[in-house]
């Protein structure tokens, strides 16, 4: 009976929720201060496996990346002249460029119009009823086609029970009227959490008051939609190239060129099979 | 200044190796073999069926293969069913589930009629040969597209591998019925191959240089000038003048040797591509 159930099951289909106001995150990297509550409280509420200790010698990233047991992940970048030349020196410290840091707490973006869920040949990525991309976790059987989709590296097939994860935006959390416990723990509001609309609203004052600050490289990221790829249901205020925080500078979705690659293949299939002419030709 | 993260691979390689490799070549086997062998016995069955019939159950012990590749790769091989819960046309590795499974039924009845003693049932043969001809080619069309439909390095790139795999399927398939009809002693069937898989050699080989083209730039990030030298020698050596030189002397060793060197070359093409984004700084990811 077990093996009639494992078989049978994951051909039920129960009914989809109704469909809620979409939400999502905004994260203002500029008031990120790195303390990493976001990685903790993640991994704590998602009760995920710690990954050990290694010393990256990445400034204070020992992270590493997301992976199927980390869904947060905190960046530093350290930009910091190397060492004042003697005539910087001499001209004084108000002319020396004092440097800066950049942190960023990363996450599956959400996308709207995602590769992940566009691959999944099982159905189990889908949009939950808030919009977010979500694995459901007995469905998924590790083809690994997700991770090879996503442009932004998030998914990650777990060694441990070979199915892929990655951020829920903690669903079970949002179905009880909660915040994701990353949001809840960040202590500067650099991770912003709520409905997709406010939150760009909130999002596009925060850069014109930058902009009135002085700080003129702030923009958003993924916040629209572009040519080549869906707007971000978690989307971030940066202040430098998007390739500086490891994300892609012209993010593309692979679907763009699937099409043609179809009739590519097909075209050049026919004309393999006119070469076989000869050979069915004779008689 | 720190450019931060900027030096680093941002995607994920899927940490598809081995398995893969040799999934793409029972793929292309099967498909190939079968689609020689059911157009050749369609268009002229005096001169193929003999050898059609055994080509068919090679063709099925091929996708049978090939299945256990695909299933071995998976994380969880025990949910391999869910890949059927749903059809996604949007997924290229859907597609090609169905096209699979599709092709598997027709295939499987021409390998078992091939291989039954009695021939009560032969009125099966022609429509089964006619209802696999478009699954088969749709699974030689599907894992190219698999391929270049992802956001890996290299891989995004190729857009002539879809292209590239389904003229590899026919030269293999060719390659593997001119085996059977020197096992089988039809001569005739195996002369009027013959030009049939020269003129493949050429088309794929052509098809070969536009993805190589499409992927060059991270070819030479993946791997070392004098490496790539190499396997360029090997391939175009081994892989299409060896086999055309071999093809035209016409000698039955030599025939041999030129299918064997179409498939061994056909392998190490395929385990180059399925590399390619694993062999970059920061492929592998954590996580793997």
């Amino acid at each position: 009976m077990d093996v009639l159930n494992r078989v049978v099951e994951p051909f039920h289909r129960g009914a989809p929720p109704e469909p809620q106001p979409a939400t999502g995150f905004y994260t203002d990297t500029t008031v990120c201060i790195g303390c990493k509550a976001c990685e903790v409280a993640c991994k704590q509420w998602n009760q995920l496996p710690a990954d050990g200790f290694t010393w990256l010698g990445d400034s204070y990233d020992n992270t590493g990346g997301l992976s199927a047991t980390s869904w947060r992940h905190v960046k530093f970048i350290e930009q910091f002249p190397v060492d004042p030349t003697p005539a910087e020196a001499a001209a004084g410290a108000d002319l020396i460029d004092p440097g800066r840091w950049l942190m960023m707490s990363d996450v599956c973006k959400h996308c709207v119009t995602a590769p992940c869920q566009q691959a999944c040949p099982t159905g189990a990525l889908i949009h939950t009823e808030f919009d977010n991309v979500y694995i459901q976790p007995d469905i998924c059987n590790g083809c690994a086609y997700c991770v090879a989709a996503c442009p932004f590296g998030v998914i990650t097939r777990s060694a441990l029970d070979g199915h892929a994860h990655k951020c829920t935006l903690c669903y079970d959390r949002q179905r009880d009227g909660l915040v994701p416990a990353c949001a809840k723990a960040c202590p500067t509001q650099s991770i912003q959490f709520g409905s997709i609309s406010e939150l760009r609203d909130r999002a596009r004052e925060r850069v014109a008051r930058l902009h009135e600050q002085g700080i003129a490289g702030a923009y958003l990221y993924g916040d629209a939609p572009s040519t080549t790829y869906s707007e971000l249901h978690s989307f971030y205020l940066l202040s430098d190239r998007p390739s500086v925080y490891g994300l892609p500078d012209a993010p593309f979705n692979p679907w763009l060129r699937m099409k043609g690659d179809y009739v590519r293949a097909a075209v050049c299939g026919l004309a393999a099979i006119a070469a076989l002419l000869p050979m069915l030709l004779a008689r | 200044m720190h450019s931060g993260y900027a030096d680093r691979t941002i995607t994920k390689a899927p940490n598809w190796h081995g398995l893969v490799a040799l999934d793409t070549l029972f793929n292309n086997m099967t498909t190939g073999l079968f689609l020689v062998a059911a157009l050749g016995e369609l268009a002229a069955p005096a001169l193929f069926a003999e050898v059609a019939r055994v080509a068919y159950p090679i063709a099925l012990a091929l996708l049978l293969a090939d299945l256990v590749c695909l299933v071995l790769d998976l994380g969880d091989p025990l949910r391999f069913h869910h890949m059927l819960r749903v059809f996604k046309p949007t997924s290229p590795m859907s597609f090609g589930t169905w096209c699979l499974t599709v092709y598997a039924l027709p295939l499987t009845v021409l390998g078992l009629l091939s291989i039954l003693p009695t021939h009560t049932l032969d009125w099966l043969r022609r429509p089964a040969m006619i209802l696999g001809l478009l699954p088969a080619l749709g699974t030689a069309v599907y894992k190219g597209v698999l391929f270049s439909t992802t956001a890996q390095p290299g891989w995004k790139d190729a857009r002539w591998l879809g292209g590239y795999l389904v003229t590899s399927a026919l030269l293999l398939g060719a390659a593997q019925l001119l085996l059977l009809c020197g096992v089988t002693e039809q001569r005739e069937a195996a002369g009027a191959l013959r030009p049939t898989l020269e003129l493949l050699l050429v088309l794929n080989a052509v098809i070969l240089g536009l993805l190589i083209r499409d992927v060059r730039a991270t070819l030479a990030r993946a791997y070392e000038s004098t490496r790539l030298s190499e396997l360029a020698l090997l391939v175009v050596g081994g892989g299409v003048l060896a086999p055309l030189y071999l093809l035209a002397v016409g000698r039955p060793i030599g025939l041999t040797v030129a299918v064997l060197l179409i498939l061994l070359v056909a392998l190490l093409v395929r385990r180059v591509i399925v590399r390619l984004p694993h062999l970059l700084p920061g492929g592998r990811g954590p996580g793997h």
